[in-house]
C-alpha cells in the first residue's frame, strides 16, 4: 500500500536536513520508536511499538539509507521489520524530499509499504489511519526538535 | 494459543481480575469481535474473563422517568425484540436489528458492541442521538459518561483496565420528538454500513425544528455527532431547501476512510444524502 504525507515545518531546510539524516535523533521524534542504534553510517536497527486499541505490536528491524542528496534535499530509505508475537512484518521504502513553502519547509514522504502476515488482517484503512496519526505526531515533534537546535 | 479462562460470579471479582491482569487480560462478553481477533492472531490474551455469569448486567428495564435501561450483557437480539425498546422508539429497535445477522445478534451483547469501539457499528450512533449515558464500574466504584465520550478512536475507549460497562441509560423521548436510523448498504444486507445516520428530531407546532441530534457511523474513527447540521436545523422551518443546506454541512464534520465499501469521497457524498433523507423522513412522518 502507498501512503503520501506532506507536512510543513517551521524550520530552515538546512536544519531539517541535518536533523533528518541524524537517524537516532530523528527516531526520537517518531512516537513508539525505541532502541534505535547505528550499525554503520547508513544502517540502523531499532523497534517501533504500535497500538490499535487492544492490538499491540513491536516491530523490530533495520533501516537503511539507500540514497541521499543534500543539494536536492532528497533521500530514500528502506525499512524491514517484524513482530514476532503476531508473526507479521513490514517492508517499506520511504522517499523523502524537502521543499520550500513560504517561510516554512515542506517535508514530503512517499511510502510504499508491504504488510505481511496477520497484521494485514487489520485492513488497509485502519493501517493508513494509524500511519497518518504517527506521521502527524512525528511532524509536531520534528518541529519542536528543530526549534530546540541553536 | 493458550490462555486462562475464568468466569467470575460477581462484577467486583471480574473487575479485580481484569485490573490485576493488565492489558493482556480481556473481558469476554458475546465474543463475536474478540474471538475473531484471537483467530486472526491479532490478539494473544493471557487471561480471558468471561462475563456470562453476571446476571445483574442483563436485561431491559423501563425507568421511573420513562427512560430506558439496557444491561451490558443483554444480547443485541434481546434488545431488538424487547417491547419496551420498541415503545421507547422504533428506531432504537431498528438500529439493533441492523447489526449483521440474527445468529450474530443472538450472541453479541450491548456492552461488547460498545467496548469494541468499531466506528462501523450500528447501535452507537443511534444511542448517541438518543442522548445515552453509559454506566461504568470498577470494583465498587461507579461512574457515568455521555456515550459519545466513551469512544476515543478505532477500537479505543475511555475505559481503563478493570472498568466494565454496566449498562446504558436513555432519557425518555420528548413528546414531539421522533427518531430514525438509516443505514446505507449498497452490497449485502448483513454488511457493515458504508455510511449510517441516526437522527432525533422534534418539530414544534409552528413547523419549526425545536430539537435535533444527528450522529453518523462509518465516517470517522468514532461515531460522529454532526453539530453543525444540528445548529442549522434548530429554530428553522424544515423546508426541503433548509434540510438540504443543513445536511450538506455534514461533509465538514466527518473524516471517512476509503475502503471496500466506498472511497472517502463517495462516503462523504453519501453521508450528506443519507442525512438529508433521514431528516426529511422524520419531518414527513
Amino acid at each position: 500500500m502507498r501512503f503520501e504525507h506532506t507536512v510543513r515545518i517551521a524550520a530552515s531546510r538546512a536544519v531539517l536536513w541535518e536533523l533528518l539524516m541524524d537517524i537516532p535523533r530523528v527516531a526520537a521524534c517518531v512516537p513508539g520508536a525505541e532502541a534505535v542504534t547505528a550499525l554503520d553510517d547508513d544502517a540502523y536497527r531499532g523497534a517501533l511499538r504500535v497500538q490499535v486499541g487492544p492490538i499491540r505490536v513491536r516491530l523490530e528491524g533495520q533501516l537503511a539509507i539507500v540514497e541521499r542528496d543534500e543539494e536536492a534535499g532528497t533521500a530514500s530509505m528502506r525499512l524491514d521489520a517484524a513482530d514476532r508475537g503476531s508473526a507479521s512484518g513490514v517492508a517499506a521504502t520511504v522517499a523523502l524530499s524537502l521543499g520550500r513553502a513560504g517561510d516554512l519547509t515542506e517535508l514530503r514522504l512517499e511510502t510504499e509499504a508491504r504488510i505481511l502476515g496477520r497484521l494485514g488482517e487489520l485492513g488497509q484503512p485502519i493501517i493508513k489511519r494509524k500511519a497518518d496519526q504517527i506521521i502527524g505526531e512525528f511532524a509536531r515533534n520534528l518541529e519542536r526538535a528543530a526549534a530546540a537546535r541553536p | 494459543m493458550s490462555f486462562d479462562y475464568v468466569v467470575p460470579g460477581s462484577l467486583a471479582e471480574a473487575s479485580d481480575l481484569l485490573a490485576r491482569g493488565g492489558p493482556d487480560a480481556h473481558a469476554l462478553a458475546g465474543g463475536t469481535a474478540l474471538v475473531l481477533m484471537y483467530k486472526q492472531g491479532l490478539l494473544r490474551p493471557e487471561k480471558v474473563v468471561g462475563l456470562g455469569r453476571l446476571a445483574e448486567l442483563r436485561g431491559v428495564r423501563r425507568l421511573e422517568d420513562g427512560g430506558l435501561w439496557l444491561g451490558a450483557m443483554t444480547t443485541l437480539r434481546a434488545i431488538e425484540t424487547h417491547p419496551e425498546v420498541a415503545a421507547h422508539s422504533p428506531a432504537l429497535a431498528l438500529a439493533f436489528a441492523s447489526v449483521a445477522t440474527v445468529r450474530i445478534r443472538n450472541q453479541a451483547t450491548l456492552g461488547g458492541n460498545l467496548a469494541h469501539a468499531d466506528p462501523a457499528q450500528d447501535p452507537p450512533p443511534m444511542l448517541v442521538a438518543l442522548d445515552a449515558t453509559v454506566e461504568i464500574a470498577r470494583g465498587l466504584t461507579r461512574r457515568t459518561l455521555p456515550l459519545g465520550e466513551l469512544f476515543r478512536d478505532i477500537f479505543e475507549t475511555a475505559l481503563v483496565p478493570g472498568e466494565l460497562i454496566v449498562g446504558i441509560r436513555l432519557p425518555p423521548l420528548a413528546p414531539r420528538a421522533r427518531a430514525t436510523y438509516l443505514k446505507f448498504l449498497p452490497r449485502t444486507e448483513d454488511d457493515y454500513a458504508t455510511v449510517s445516520v441516526a437522527v432525533r428530531l422534534a418539530v414544534a407546532e409552528d413547523g419549526r425544528c425545536s430539537d435535533a441530534r444527528v450522529c453518523l457511523g462509518s465516517v470517522g474513527s468514532t461515531p460522529v455527532r454532526a453539530r453543525a447540521v444540528e445548529r442549522a436545523l434548530v429554530g428553522h422551518a424544515l423546508t426541503d431547501h433548509a434540510i438540504s443546506d443543513a445536511a450538506a454541512l455534514v461533509a465538514q464534520e466527518i473524516d471517512p476512510l476509503g475502503d471496500a465499501r466506498g472511497s472517502a469521497a463517495y462516503k462523504r457524498e453519501m453521508a450528506a444524502v443519507c442525512t438529508r433523507r433521514a431528516i426529511a423522513t422524520l419531518r414527513d412522518a
